[in-house]
């Protein structure tokens, strides 16, 4: 008399949770992620006092060598000639929304001629607040850091 | 005779849901990007055309040299050792003005560690300082002389 075959399990990898984890990674970087406003590569002063800035703020970033790029807000910077530039710039942003707050985001070896030359254009054009951009000061920087600056 | 019908069992096909979910995982990681959104805010005074008016010897004038360096009213200071200068004067006075005046070729960095550190004064000496301000070179030719 012959046996019926033994029915054998299929060999399964369990995938079923595998889309969970993947959606629940998936929410986490939809929640984190963050539009940078201005890509312009810059290395920022270090500082310990950090205040959040506010959302839609304006930008300005001045690189190493001095070029300057601005911003409404929008993603996308477009660089200016100069600080009269600036001027033009901050005076119309600021005719639209008068409490329209200033971000710049200068390189910390920049010479400070170029960023007075800004600060002054954003004090002529009436701005209220300027946010100076910056990274974490951490402790390691805080006993490099005493003394100054690092030289231009 | 009663043929036996085999009955397929009902599945949604979710195969292809972790391809899908892992491809939007890699689009987020590549397109993620941890920006820096905090900063020192500084607010600018309401009306540019009429600036208190301060006498020079009142307020302290931290000068800023071009290699970085700091000079505290003519006497050249460690960074560190501007709060401890400024503690008297502050507790004689907590309205006293302190003027940061870098150099045109001085590192911005080195103004924005001054001016963080006149921020922690709270924190480090017990006293704010509640008037720090930054002229700008317009303003020095205009008013200060």
């Amino acid at each position: 008399m012959r046996l019926a075959a033994r029915s054998k399990p299929k060999a399964r990898i369990p995938t079923a949770s595998m889309a969970d984890i993947a959606f629940l990674l998936i929410i986490f970087f939809m929640v984190t992620i963050t539009f940078e406003v201005d890509k312009t590569q810059v290395n920022l002063p270090k500082t310990v006092v950090r205040k959040e800035v506010p959302k839609h703020a304006a930008y300005i970033s001045i690189t190493e060598a001095g070029q300057i790029r601005v911003s409404s807000g929008e993603e996308i910077s477009v660089p200016v000639a100069g600080p009269e530039d600036v001027l033009s710039f901050a005076t119309g942003v600021v005719a639209q929304d008068p409490s329209k707050a200033f971000v710049l985001k200068a390189d910390r070896k920049v010479p400070y001629r170029n960023v007075d030359r800004v600060i002054d254009a954003l004090k002529q054009s009436k701005a209220r607040v300027i946010y100076l951009l910056s990274n974490q000061k951490t402790v390691e920087d805080t006993g490099q850091g005493q003394g100054g600056g690092e030289g231009g | 005779m009663r043929f036996k019908r085999k009955m397929k069992s009902a599945e949604i096909p979710t195969s292809s849901m972790a391809d899908i979910a892992f491809l939007l995982i890699i689009y987020f990681m590549v397109t993620t990007t941890f920006a820096a959104t905090r900063g020192l805010d500084f607010a600018l005074p309401k009306d540019e055309d009429n600036p208190p008016i301060v006498e020079k010897e009142e307020s302290v004038l931290i000068d800023i040299q071009p290699d970085g360096s700091y000079v505290v009213d003519h006497h050249p200071m460690a960074l560190d050792q501007i709060l401890d200068y400024l503690k008297p004067k502050l507790e004689r006075n907590p309205t006293k003005p302190v003027i940061i005046k870098p150099e045109p070729t001085a590192p911005y960095g080195a103004m924005v560690d001054a001016f963080d550190e006149l921020r922690q004064a709270k924190d480090k000496i017990g006293i704010e300082i509640k008037n720090i301000s930054i002229p700008t070179q317009r303003e020095i030719d205009q008013f200060w002389y």
